[in-house]
């Protein structure tokens, strides 16, 4: 599961090339054996072929925050599991570090927080730790001092002689970012490490990461929760039907360019609410009026006005497009979208949309 | 060779700390225990029969337990999802099958000490003796108790927990009537079919090199009562079930070494 590394990608964590994959679901019960079956008999009702990651490429360089946004079934989880080796690609190449994901060394530097974690739940959370320390190879004089710092940074000291059947899901979150950690891992990779999580628990996962961020450790996750997204990622990839529709960085993808001047006026005289109503760029909210202008407008007008009927101005605020905004103008038309985009091809792609 | 200790140690704890395997001991137990009351409508040969049904429930138990545990432990940790977090780990994915099989030999060692321990109990109450044909049984026991849960492990490698405790069954029955089978198929004119079921049958595992007491080996009755098999015969099947285990565990690690963990 290796590529050959060209210039461009020898200093990247993640590199990820035409990477595809197609679940076969339907009557017979042998993933392997319908999967076979499938691809002579196409059009059979026995089968139902689901693409859902469809040539995907990204590159993840040191110490940069990742995101992979997308709807649910997007693909995200899919193009994931692939890195970590726990599904096999059916077309394309992953490498970690320059290596194979199925190398021990490769992902001995590796840390995975997956989807609504699921743990063995008859276990404490330092037994749970010290199970990962064992695997990740961390030798005994050092692993009790590992499993408390990682206690310590996740808030569960509290709860080390519970099992971690008794553990909410915010607990079970951070005992699983725990084990995500506790190998000091060069590259962390978190499958929604956000979602279920009440605003304290999202917080405390946006400081990890931030902290892992200044650490120069390398994070790669997807998310939902576009807020964070925005707040964290240095770059992120819309996945949308198994395709990159966007990959860039935010200033790229979003632009630096103002899409709007947002006017806020109170205690607006009759004379000057005649006139704004006449403009069809104004509209009355409660007692203000807000006087959306276009983002190469001059506000200047528009606030003499104010000035001279003594209005009183509450605010000026440019308007730049929104993450948000791009995510569902992606989304909305992610099917329709043709071909997926390159690495390069980001902030271009964005102004011929 | 220590993350296969840490999965076979967790897959230990898994199974010490399942409350239905103490169900299936306090079965195991009771029956070795009715066999006392069993003994005493034998009139006289109370220890013959004490003997014969401890060691029956020993041996049975045990391989109902090992096909328990065996069946759920790739399937389990797939419905759980919990492999995700092992295999995204530097363990290789024969490690992890080595782990799991590992540790379930070593929860039926503990299970079987257990058993044999109430077991010889009895034996001793009875002012009874343990004599060496006797650890010859109970050890040939063990070997194919290890020898099912490989069988078991290798069925849950690609099978629903149900599918693979018939298989494993299915296996077992079949190889403790391997000489049955075998003159059955003597009384049938030979050919293409009689010879691919023969091959078939080869391929499952000869449990009836375990259970020698009642039985003729090298034209001789076998009984812990009585004349018993030798130690050389003894090693000769421990070798034969490590050997057969060994493979079937090669064959589950090549089929689950390229399955996706959906």
């Amino acid at each position: 599961m290796t590529i050959p590394t060209g210039q461009a990608h020898e200093a990247a964590v993640v590199a990820v090339r035409n990477l595809s994959k197609t679940f076969v679901t339907g009557f017979l019960p042998y993933r392997r054996i319908a999967s076979v079956l499938s691809r002579f008999l196409p059009s059979s009702p026995l089968f139902k072929r689901v693409e859902a990651v469809r040539g995907i490429d990204l590159t993840v360089a040191p110490s940069e925050v990742f995101g992979l946004l997308g709807p649910n079934g997007a693909g995200k989880t899919t193009t994931i599991k692939m890195m970590m080796g726990l599904l096999f690609p059916d077309e394309g190449s992953i490498s970690l570090f320059g290596g194979s994901v199925t190398d021990p060394k490769v992902m001995a530097r590796v840390g995975f927080l997956p989807e609504n974690p699921s743990f063995y739940d008859y276990l404490t959370a330092p037994e749970f730790l010290d199970l990962t320390a064992r695997l990740l190879g961390i030798p005994r004089n050092k692993r009790a001092e590992r499993i408390a710092d990682m206690l310590e940074l996740v808030k569960l000291t509290h709860a080390t002689d519970r099992p971690l059947r008794k553990f909410s899901k915010g607990m079970l979150q951070r005992a699983g970012l725990a084990q995500a950690l506790i190998g000091d891992p060069d590259l962390v990779v978190l499958d929604e490490p956000l979602s279920g999580l009440d605003p304290i628990g999202r917080k405390e996962v946006r400081d990890i990461v931030a902290d892992l961020a200044k650490q120069g450790k390398t994070v790669l996750f997807s998310s939902h929760i576009l807020s964070d997204v925005e707040l964290l990622c240095t770059r992120v990839a819309i996945v949308v039907n198994g395709r990159i529709q966007k990959i860039g960085s935010l200033d790229d993808l979003l632009g630096q360019d103002v899409e709007a001047i947002e006017v806020i006026l109170d205690q607006v005289p009759p004379e000057l609410e005649t006139a704004l109503a006449q403009r069809g760029d104004a509209r009355k909210q409660g007692a203000k009026w807000i006087v959306q202008l276009p983002g190469d407008d001059d506000p200047a007008a528009v606030l003499q006005a104010a000035i001279d009927v003594h209005a009183r101005i509450l605010s000026v605020q440019p308007r730049r497009k929104s993450l948000e905004e791009l995510f569902m103008s992606q989304t909305a038309n992610g099917s329709s979208a043709g071909g997926p985009a390159s690495e390069d091809t980001g902030a271009s792609m964005d102004h011929q949309s | 060779m220590n993350r296969i200790l840490a999965v076979a140690q967790n897959t230990f704890k898994e199974a010490i700390r399942n409350k239905v395997l103490y169900a299936l001991l306090f079965f195991a137990v009771a029956l070795i225990a009715a066999s006392l009351a069993v003994a005493k409508l034998s009139l006289g040969n109370e220890l013959r029969v004490i003997t014969d049904l401890g060691l029956a429930a020993v041996s049975l138990f045990s391989v109902v337990i090992a096909v328990f545990i065996g069946v759920n432990l790739v399937y389990k940790e797939l419905e759980r999802k919990t492999i995700y977090q092992l295999l995204s780990k530097p363990l290789r994915r024969h490690e992890f099958i080595a782990g799991r099989y590992l540790g379930t030999v070593a929860t039926m060692a503990l299970l079987m000490a257990f058993m044999i321990l109430f077991f010889v109990g009895m034996i001793l109450l009875q002012n009874g003796t343990v004599r060496a044909a006797l650890c010859k049984a109970l050890w040939l026991s063990f070997v194919e108790v290890s020898v099912i849960s490989a069988v078991a492990l290798f069925f849950s490698s690609f099978s629903s927990p149900f599918l693979s405790g018939l298989f494993t069954l299915l296996a077992f029955a079949t190889g403790r009537l391997t000489p049955q089978i075998h003159q059955l198929l003597d009384q049938f004119e030979q050919g293409i079919g009689v010879s691919l079921v023969r091959v078939f049958v080869a391929t499952l595992p000869d449990c009836h090199l375990f259970t020698v007491s009642g039985a003729v080996v090298g034209n001789q009755w076998m009984s812990i009562h009585g004349q018993f098999v030798t130690w050389r015969y003894v090693a000769q099947a421990t070798a034969y079930g490590l050997l057969y285990s060994l493979v079937v565990l090669v064959l589950a690690a090549l089929i689950f070494r390229r399955r996706d963990l959906v």
